[in-house]
């Protein structure tokens, strides 16, 4: 399998603001690549440019080979979208939609096609108007598959979607990529991400801070303790003292990249501190613990 | 750049407020035909005609109408990465819009055109359009008129489409294009005693919003202090001139 997508060194700003700083990555034919990073660290920019919707400042975009750029599409011709969120016309009627915008050939086959694969078949006649989020969501996608497209770039694709549905929208993905199609998906749901993904880019500050396959984040990434105290401030100041590695997630203390004995004078350390300690629990290094340590060392740099 | 134009014209026919629209005009037709037929005195059949049974000035209604959301709606729906994600240009999507409000003028005067000989048939069956005004037929006059209509047609809907490309919802953009629908016919016939004052200002657009009266009546040259051919070459160069600048706004626009 060959590289289908590539950004070579993507500079972007918006006014004296840069949000891409030399972005270098790539898309492998069959893979499915996760585009994670906090708000605001430049993950649809990068999509924008991707499919020449905005102009950038230095570095190129090629898909298959062929440069992309806002003047230069051609290679879009075999790339499918969902960017921020679905955009859809109230007058028409779902399957409209998806006539509208699939290509000539095989028309009929692709759009009842990719309604079954959705699970839209009992609405997609109603006028799209009426659509919940969730229904809306799946239109969405729906459009960016349509025409089975070589490339497909996803933008928080789980938004709306309930768990059914978010499961059905992963196995679909997967046996699309094992067909050979690739996908660039950004998500915040990290979970889904990571059942989802063979390959991570971890974007912050406009940089790839990470790019790796989903297995060598989980393996390079060491053990991961969580723990619940009584006095999280109390908590986090002696861990602070103590130099220890941690970040907080829904209300517990989070040790990151656990190495032999630094559990032990965590614990000591919180102990000492008067600290009540409810419970500690180990975790295997996943996606979210990768991306809280990225962000975690980002912001002890900053400080 | 056909796919486009097809796709343009699909979104058209589904929204059912374009055809409630036409459906309004043809009615309106059929209303001032009858109370024309039942009070002669009130509207003599050669002034509706010429107006179209008032379908000429409702043609240009639903026409900026619709053309101000053609690109508006795009924003509004957030349909406007899809159309430029793909494999094609902002041009050729620019023009494409273009064409299809192109199209919908020309299908609205075809309509009003052929309510208007329907009418006249039914309701005015007197009404020869073989005799002679003018040293041409009425047909002919009558076909003059909806050709020098649309021309200015096209003038105004440049400006449209410019105002259009800045807005981002449908109903900013169609209040916008109506209000300075009338706006520019107040102006156009302010012009008049504009020009008279000050002969510059017969290079402003809103003279060649005159275009049309001045191809009906030739002599409406000393007021405008332009020949008709000129008028003519003014009224296009005007329109490529907004287009081009409409183009340049929406090729600007971010998404």
């Amino acid at each position: 399998m060959g590289t289908i997508l590539t950004v070579d060194h993507l500079d972007k700003s918006f006014g004296a603001k840069q949000v891409l700083h030399g972005v270098d990555f790539f898309v492998e034919e069959g893979h499915i690549v996760a585009l994670v990073g906090p708000n605001g660290a430049g993950k649809s920019t990068i999509m924008k440019a991707i499919l020449g919707l905005i102009p950038v400042d230095g570095g190129g975009i090629d898909i298959k080979g062929q440069p992309v750029s806002i003047t230069s599409h051609q290679a879009l011709r075999n790339v499918g979208a969902l960017i921020e969120y679905p955009g859809i016309y109230p007058f028409l009627s779902g399957r409209q939609q998806l006539q509208l915008f699939a290509n000539q050939h095989n028309k009929q086959t692709n759009v009842d096609t990719i309604i079954k694969a959705m699970g839209m078949g009992k609405y997609i006649d109603r006028p799209a108007k009426s659509y919940s989020l969730g229904m809306k969501q799946k239109l969405g996608i729906a459009q960016a598959l349509v025409n089975n497209p070589q490339l497909v770039i996803l933008d928080e694709p789980m938004n709306g979607l309930d768990p059914q549905a978010v499961k059905d929208l992963r196995d679909l993905l997967r046996n699309l990529a094992s067909h050979g199609t690739s996908f660039l998906i950004s998500s915040h749901i990290l979970s889904e991400l990571e059942k989802l993904a063979d390959d991570v880019l971890i974007l912050n500050h406009g940089q790839i801070v990470k790019h790796a396959t989903m297995k060598a984040l989980e393996a390079a990434g060491g053990i991961t303790y969580k723990i619940a105290v009584d006095n999280l401030d109390q908590a986090k100041a002696a861990l602070t003292m103590a130099k220890s590695k941690f970040s907080v997630v829904d209300d517990a203390i989070t040790l990151l990249d656990t190495a032999p004995g630094e559990l032990n004078a965590a614990l000591y350390a919180l102990v000492n501190a008067g600290v009540a300690i409810n419970t500690v629990a180990q975790q295997a290094h996943d996606l979210e613990g990768a991306f809280l340590a990225m962000v975690h060392d980002d912001q002890k740099e900053e400080a | 750049m056909l796919t486009l134009y097809k796709q343009e014209v699909y979104k058209q026919i589904h929204k059912i407020g374009w055809w409630i629209a036409l459906g309004f005009m043809i009615l309106v037709q059929i209303t001032f035909g009858i109370v024309g037929k039942r009070n002669p005195s009130m509207f003599a059949p050669s002034d509706l005609v010429g107006n179209s049974y008032v379908g000429g000035g409702l043609v240009m209604l639903i026409a900026i109408a619709s053309t101000a959301s053609i690109i508006a709606m795009e924003f509004q729906y957030g349909t406007m990465k899809q159309l430029l994600y793909r494999q094609y240009y902002r041009s050729q999507v620019f023009i494409s819009k273009i064409l299809t409000a192109l199209t919908q003028l020309v299908f609205l005067q075809v309509v009003a055109g052929l309510m208007t000989v329907g009418l006249s048939l039914i309701l005015f069956p007197s009404y020869h359009w073989a005799t002679h005004v003018d040293g041409l037929t009425r047909g002919l006059v009558y076909l003059r008129s909806l050709g020098s209509d649309l021309l200015v047609g096209l003038l105004l809907l440049s400006v449209v489409i410019l105002l259009s490309t800045v807005f981002k919802s449908n109903a900013a953009a169609i209040a916008t294009g109506l209000v300075g629908y009338f706006m520019a016919q107040l102006a156009s016939t302010l012009m008049i005693a504009m020009i008279a004052w000050q002969h510059w200002t017969k290079f402003l657009p809103f003279t060649f919003l005159l275009t049309n009266t001045q191809i009906q009546a030739p002599s409406f040259s000393r007021l405008t202090l332009f020949s008709t051919p000129m008028m003519i070459g003014g009224t296009l160069l005007y329109t490529v001139v907004f287009t081009l600048i409409a183009y340049l706004s929406f090729r600007k626009r971010s998404v």
